[in-house]
């Protein structure tokens, strides 16, 4: 009804522009992810010629900063907030508002108008089952559990410095626990970690593939890995999960920013947040329920009961001198 | 270039204006304004970030990162680990390259093919099929019983060690390819026993190659960060740090120090060069006869035990990640299944397609490329000769990051008289020539220099120009090694992958790219399936083109020298 009724409006609203074309997003969202909404979004807006390019967060950043002087995109879609507030690509951002986009709470959206995030991702551990049994060790629930030294040598965590899910995963214990605390549970949790491997997924991967028995990672890593038929279980931490947002924006020099603005106003409708809601477990639009899958694999139908209260801003700026001392501690 | 060339030689041979030394120059100068355009112009806009500070220009990212204990840990694990790897890499090569060239093996053909695969298959491929044999849940430790752990300094050694073997296995494979018969059987007439022969006289007229052999090695093991970010694990090394600011961190200038660090070994190999060229002699001479195989029994057991043996290691790498592409779910259900091949990745199978066609003519263009280069520097001697044939190995030097982000700042610059190729297939392509620039000069230089410059005197009396005498002389000889380098350009523009991801667009997907997405995304198996093709595309290829040959009658011709 209301996909009919948005469609309608669209279809009514394409008559009145008369000036349609190409646009051009950058997105981060995982591959299947961004086809999926890619192929709504085409639905939706007809007359729009979409070119989509998909690049992990770090090699787009790098991308978006190297075209910096002549960007060649129109919008940023899907991409981590706390990348996006690097001044070198917020330099490139135009504030804008879309029509509807008060119903996404504050907090999820930047105060100076430049980005809004309507998907988010949380940190998870993948578990593998069998190299658990093998081993005879307990499930674990928390951070805390993984200090075991029944683990040691078992787990596998992002590096902060090369994964923005290892810096979310870094950050939010020592938000949680003040500095000194916090250093202190990271000093306890590096005698157990047998590598920091350089992205955010690939300590999912690794879990899953048996490798390692404990990959923190972050939450659809795990369940669709659970979906492929991989033997491993998701865990949410209990002291709370640091969370990362997947933020939109306008990008200042696009040429076509009628489309760009349109494209942006869909991201926000209630067809877009349906899409969200079977690929996301952080869908910042209220209303709405998660498939039933991801429950299953563990997650509570109310996400916001295990979210750490993520400070953005916060570790946003300390960015530089978490990664240095962290470095100079684990590596 | 070729049609400048081509002009010339027949304003030459009509014996007009241009005398001999002008066509050098002017076909030096083409040759180095191109490297200018599409390799010094890119690298400088990004190494010159290196020098951007807060407030204009100055030396603190390089005070801040050099005054770090850090850096220098990470120096000394990157050189460490390049060392072993080009050791084992090249040794091994050589005594590879020795059997398929100086013995009468049976079933060379195939032993050629099998050694290139690393070349062919995309490297993050390969570093899953390392894991999926040697991991902790490998099929060593999960079947077989054994107990070891890859990932770390051993692991990474390894897998750089797999990674360079054909680079150098293709060069060493020039060098030895050439050879003089009389020097060889005065030393048997002598009574030199055939260990005293090799070390007096293969092995000196190898130097070259031996030499560039360890120069790619070294480089290209010290400069991937592929294989240490997949299998490193804590063990980090130069180009980890650089994946850590440029990707993780956004932070391009402190990348840059680290990436003008890694130009090192490029600066001291050029030193290194010169003392090594003086010393090494050509191999074939007016008077040369080529050498003469002789059955030997005993030998032929020796090299034939080896090459397989090493040919098994290299095949069980694309062999694992051909069985994972057709299990349900490696290594936990291994019924049969071709699902995996029903690829769901966005724009599907065309990125294959579009690959085949950036991959012929990177090699048709590059092979026009670097053996323009390997020519100017090696038979024309002209001012530009020593600057073309250090920019011509410098590509080694550079990580594919840092190249592919550099042609972004260049050409994407409206600035720029190439800002038009920027978002299209040609940068694309000559990106992949200029990536793999090195690689591609040393083999044809190595082949080169076994050509003795009598050929060229004899030519020049005979009133033949420098550009006849290129023609009639040089290109005949060398011609098969040359269509070598253009199988190499194929192979490597069919799966190289790290500096290609920032120049891709909506528009110009390239098959590597996929399999990244694939990978990226979990779906390891269908990762695998892709990499599968990609190899069957470049097997079909050098069937094609093999066939191309036999029926224009080249029928004695390797593709692999």
């Amino acid at each position: 009804m209301t996909r009919a009724l948005v469609t309608s409006s669209l279809i009514a609203m394409m008559s009145t522009s008369a000036l349609a074309g190409d646009i051009t997003v950058y997105t981060s969202y995982e591959e299947d992810e961004a086809a999926a909404f890619l192929d709504l979004a085409r639905e939706a807006l007809p007359d729009v010629n979409i070119n989509m390019l998909r690049l992990s967060t770090g090699d787009l950043a790098a991308r978006i900063i190297a075209e910096k002087g002549n960007p060649q995109h129109d919008v940023v879609w899907g991409f981590a907030a706390s990348t996006i507030v690097n001044p070198q690509i917020k330099d490139t951002l135009e504030p804008y508002k879309p029509a509807g986009v008060e119903a996404i709470p504050a907090a999820f959206r930047a105060k100076d108008g430049t980005w809004f995030a309507v998907t988010g991702y949380m940190a998870a551990f993948c578990v593998n089952n069998e190299r658990l049994e093998k081993l005879g060790l307990e499930m674990p629930t928390s951070w805390a559990d993984l200090t075991d030294p029944a683990f040691k040598g078992e787990v596998v965590m992002p590096n902060p410095a090369s994964s923005g899910t290892g810096y979310i995963q870094v950050s939010s214990l020592l938000q949680m626990k003040g500095a000194e605390q916090g250093w202190a549970f990271l000093d306890d949790l590096d005698k157990n970690i047998a590598q920091y491997i350089k992205s955010g997924s690939k300590p999912c991967h690794a879990a899953s593939a048996g490798e390692y028995t404990v990959g923190a990672s972050y939450d659809m890593r795990a369940i669709k890995n659970i979906k492929e038929g991989f033997p491993i279980s998701m865990v949410i931490p209990a002291e709370g999960s640091g969370n990362e947002l997947e933020a939109n924006a306008l990008v200042a020099s696009s040429k076509n920013k009628e489309d760009a603005r349109r494209f942006l106003d869909w991201t926000v409708t209630d067809e877009a947040a349906t899409a969200y809601l079977k690929w996301k477990a952080i869908v910042t639009i209220p209303g709405g329920t998660m498939p039933q899958h991801f429950l299953d694999a563990g997650l509570p139908a109310d996400t916001n009961s295990v979210l750490h209260p993520t400070d953005f801003e916060a570790a946003a700026n300390d960015r530089d001198a978490i990664l240095a001392e962290w470095q100079g501690r684990y590596e | 270039m070729s049609e400048v060339a081509l002009l010339l030689q027949k304003q030459v041979s009509k014996g007009s204006w241009v005398n001999d030394k002008k066509v050098a120059l002017i076909v030096s100068g083409v040759v180095l304004a191109m490297m200018v355009a599409f390799l010094i112009v890119p690298i400088l806009s990004i190494l010159s970030r290196s020098f951007a500070v807060s407030d204009g220009f100055g030396l603190e990212n390089y005070i801040n990162t050099l005054g770090t204990s850090r850096i220098w840990e990470l120096g000394l694990n990157s050189v460490v680990m390049a060392s072993l790897a080009a050791s084992i890499a090249v040794s091994l090569a050589y005594a590879y390259a020795y059997a398929l060239q100086r013995t009468d093996l049976p079933f060379k053909g195939i032993l050629r093919i099998v050694i290139m695969v690393p070349l062919f298959a995309p490297s993050l491929v390969q570093a899953q099929g390392l894991i999926f044999l040697l991991g902790r849940n490998g099929v060593f430790n999960r079947f077989l019983g054994f107990d070891i752990d890859i990932y770390g300094f051993w692991g990474v050694t390894l897998a750089n060690s797999l990674y360079t073997f054909p680079y150098a296995f293709l060069i060493l494979s020039a060098a030895l390819a050439v050879s003089d018969a009389r020097l060889y059987e005065s030393a048997v007439v002598m009574g030199a026993k055939p260990f005293r022969i090799f070390r007096t006289v293969t092995l000196p007229s190898t130097r070259y190659g031996i030499f560039a052999a360890i120069f790619v090695a070294f480089s290209l093991s010290i400069t991937d960060f592929g294989n240490a970010v997949v299998i490193g694990g804590n063990f980090n090394v130069l180009a980890t740090e650089i994946y850590n600011k440029v990707i993780g961190q956004g932070q391009f200038g402190l990348g840059a120090v680290v990436g003008v660090m890694l130009l090192m070994p490029a600066v001291i190999s050029k030193l290194l060069e010169k003392q090594i060229s003086k010393r090494q002699h050509a191999q074939v001479t007016d008077q040369s006869t080529p050498l003469q195989i002789r059955p030997n029994r005993l030998r032929n057991l020796v090299f034939g035990s080896y090459a397989w043996t090493i040919a098994a290691i290299f095949l069980s790498v694309p062999l694992i990640v051909f069985v994972a592409s057709i299990v349900k779910l490696w290594p936990y259900n291994m019924a049969f299944s071709l699902k995996h091949y029903a690829f769901d990745v966005q724009n599907g199978t065309a990125p294959l397609w579009n690959s085949v066609g950036v991959a012929f003519a990177t090699a048709f263009l590059g092979v026009v490329v670097v053996a323009s280069a390997a020519i100017v520097s090696a038979k024309f001697k002209t001012v530009l000769s020593g600057p073309i044939s250090f920019l011509s190995i410098l590509p080694a030097s550079i990580p594919g990051m840092v190249l592919g982000l550099g042609y972004v700042l260049a050409f994407n610059n409206p600035s720029n008289p190439f800002n038009m190729l920027y978002g299209t297939f040609p940068l694309i392509v000559l990106l992949y020539i200029y990536y793999n620039h090195a690689q591609g000069f040393l083999i044809s230089s190595t082949s080169l220099k076994q050509i003795s410059s009598t050929f060229d005197e004899a030519s020049t009396m005979l009133g033949g120009s420098t550009l006849r005498t290129l023609f009639k002389v040089t290109l005949p000889l060398i011609w098969p090694t040359l269509l070598g380098v253009g199988v190499f350009f194929f192979m490597r523009a069919m799966v190289s992958l790290s500096a290609v991801i920032f120049l891709i667009t909506p528009q110009t997907q390239v098959a590597a790219v996929s399999v990244l997405q694939l990978s990226d995304r979990g779906a390891a198996n269908q990762a695998a399936a892709f990499s599968v093709c990609i190899m069957l595309i470049v097997i079909a290829m050098l069937l094609v083109v093999r066939l191309v040959l036999w029926l224009a009658g080249a029928k004695n011709v390797t593709l692999i020298r």
